[in-house]
């Protein structure tokens, strides 16, 4: 298992965003994250990456390593890289800064060396850079490079914090809404340039969407989560019809003593 | 003109030389009296300091307002060293940089928890506390000030006038630039950047952001240590707690942001150009706060980049345009 989550739980006062989910992920697997709005996807995604502290009691493994109360720093060095649902894109760097920053973990010399100076630091520093470069020409940012990232359009935006997020190599990738607000074009154009990414660098990957296309077509098997508690797991078909994950989309469907019983009050 | 540029940027030290060997010249081609000089001493200084204050507000974003408290702390640390110890500036400019790092890393503790308006009132009660503590203390010589704080003698050559001192400041400013040009082109400075951008965003690149912003806070003191050792030794070796008021804070940020908050340059540039005007509005003592005041409100409307910036901006657009304008038509 590559990440596995055991009774994690994480309450903001009296609202448990998330409540006792176990999960677990093996390598190189596709996971959709689905469930309605404020069902507590994104609070997982912090949890896991370190952004907030779970409740004690809660357990937290990655790649055979104890995470559970690990700074987000420490998470990203052990090779779990994340997107936000708000980007937060480095604004006011360069694209080809805001990806060589991303490349942090893996700078090969010390600061010592940064310092100083020296000029084997610069001959690094190119490599980085080519390789970098090479990664925007990629996702086809390489023309943008120098520009700074508050000039890129929305879709060149979700483009760039994909390859800052794979600027480090990361053995487990989250990506948080990755295609909100993408035209149908550029979603399709999104999930390919991810599917290859995936390929190229044997990533895997957990992905929070609403576009349900996205989730059903890419996804090998979809975990549903509703008011904090995982209700169902399975391949995307077997969610489809699964009745809890549409009660918790749609609503319960109600029979006429019901709802004769809902008016009256 | 671009292998040059290539070989600079592999031996930056190169560059250096080349400046250093100008600057030895400036003076004996373009000065015409002392007070020249010991201005292009000022500016040196200012240099040194500025440099430091846009690693710490310019790279890694993090406001203060309380580095004129370190600078004090560098000067008096020479001054002290001289008056008890008879130390000259070879031994008192390290330890001024030391014992200023480790005022800087207790200036960055409420830089953990504290961002924009309520660090700039933390530090600024950080830098004024200094002041005021040095301005109270006998051990200081409070309000007299420290005074004939010898220059240094190299091979028996005392650099005891304003156009001698220049040659201890310049070079001293150049190590000072060297230092910073090459913490912010590596990977250092990128995460400054990045910690600036998005703190969040950051820690999840594996970038440890209090680790970073304790490095900015240590570095830009140690570099203001420098500088405050510098100016205590310069002719003719006065200090007073005066000196070290917020007015020269606002002037020090005048300088950041006027060259360029985040740009390589900005802190040299500014420090020249704010130097001059400085000493050129002299005359005009009353308004002098009032016309930085208002340099740095106009910048921030106008260019907020500073010039630095806007030089940048030009030359990037230039060579976008011919990049991606020649593919498209």
């Amino acid at each position: 298992m590559l990440l596995k989550t055991n009774k994690l739980m994480k309450a903001f006062g009296g609202l448990k965003a998330i409540n006792k989910v176990d999960f677990e992920l093996p390598a190189n697997e596709i996971r959709g994250i689905i469930g309605p709005n404020g069902s507590g996807k994104s609070t997982f995604f912090n949890l896991v990456s370190g952004v907030y502290e779970p409740d004690p009691g809660s357990y937290i493994e990655f790649d055979g390593n104890d995470i559970t109360n690990e700074p987000p720093h420490k998470v990203g060095e052990l090779g779990l890289a994340r997107t936000f649902q708000l980007l937060r894109l480095y604004q006011d760097m360069s694209v080809i800064n805001n990806v060589m920053s991303g490349y942090h973990t893996l700078v090969p010399y010390s600061f010592i060396d940064a310092v100083t100076g020296r000029k084997k630091i610069w001959d690094q520093e190119k490599t980085i850079k080519e390789e970098m470069m090479e990664l925007l020409s990629f996702v086809g940012l390489a023309d943008y490079a120098e520009l700074n990232a508050s000039e890129l359009s929305g879709g060149q935006r979700r483009l760039l914090v994909l390859a800052r997020a794979i600027a480090g190599k990361p053995k487990l990738l989250m990506l948080d809404e990755p295609a909100a607000g993408l035209s149908p074009v550029n979603v399709d154009n999104l999930m390919k340039i991810l599917m290859r990414l995936k390929e190229k660098y044997g990533l895997t990957l957990i992905i929070i969407e609403h576009i349900l296309k996205v989730v059903m077509d890419t996804c090998s098997k979809v975990t549903v989560l509703d008011h904090g508690e995982k209700i169902a797991e399975g391949t995307p078909t077997q969610i489809k019809d699964n009745n809890a994950v549409i009660e918790a989309y749609l609503g319960k469907k109600m029979d006429d003593e019901e709802m004769r019983k809902a008016l009256a009050v | 003109m671009d292998k040059f540029k290539e070989i600079i940027r592999q031996y930056p030290f190169l560059g250096f030389i080349i400046a250093f060997i100008i600057l030895m010249l400036v003076p004996s081609i373009f000065f015409t009296d002392l007070y020249q000089s010991h201005l292009a001493s000022l500016i040196c200084i200012n240099i040194i300091v500025a440099a430091g204050l846009n690693i710490v507000k310019g790279f890694c974003g993090q406001v203060t307002v309380g580095h004129v408290g370190i600078y004090a702390v560098g000067s008096y640390t020479a001054g002290c060293m001289f008056l008890y110890l008879g130390s000259g500036l070879w031994l008192t400019l390290p330890a001024a940089i030391l014992i200023a790092g480790l005022f800087g890393m207790a200036f960055a503790i409420p830089s953990f928890r504290l961002e924009g308006p309520y660090l700039a009132l933390a530090t600024l009660g950080g830098g004024e506390a200094i002041r005021l503590f040095i301005e109270n203390g006998d051990f200081f010589m409070s309000t007299y000030g420290i005074s004939n704080i010898p220059q240094p003698i190299i091979f028996g050559v005392p650099f005891d006038t304003p156009d001698k001192y220049y040659y201890i400041a310049m070079p001293i400013m150049l190590i000072a630039i060297y230092f910073s040009f090459s913490v912010l082109r590596s990977s250092v400075g990128r995460a400054f950047m990045a910690v600036r951008e998005d703190p969040i965003s950051a820690a999840a690149s594996g970038i440890n952001v209090k680790k970073h912003k304790m490095l900015a806070f240590v570095l830009s003191a140690m570099f203001a240590g420098g500088a405050g050792a510098v100016y205590a030794h310069l002719p003719p070796g006065y200090i007073h707690p005066n000196n070290y008021t917020v007015i020269e804070m606002v002037t020090f940020l005048a300088m950041v942001v006027f060259g360029g908050l985040g740009h390589i340059w900005g802190g040299i540039i500014g420090a020249i150009i704010i130097t001059i005007v400085y000493d050129l509005t002299r005359p005009l003592y009353e308004y002098q706060l009032f016309i930085f005041g208002l340099t740095i409100v106009f910048t921030i409307l106008f260019m907020p980049k500073g010039i630095g910036g806007f030089i940048d901006k030009y030359f990037i657009d230039r060579r976008f345009k011919t990049k991606t304008g020649a593919a498209s038509k």
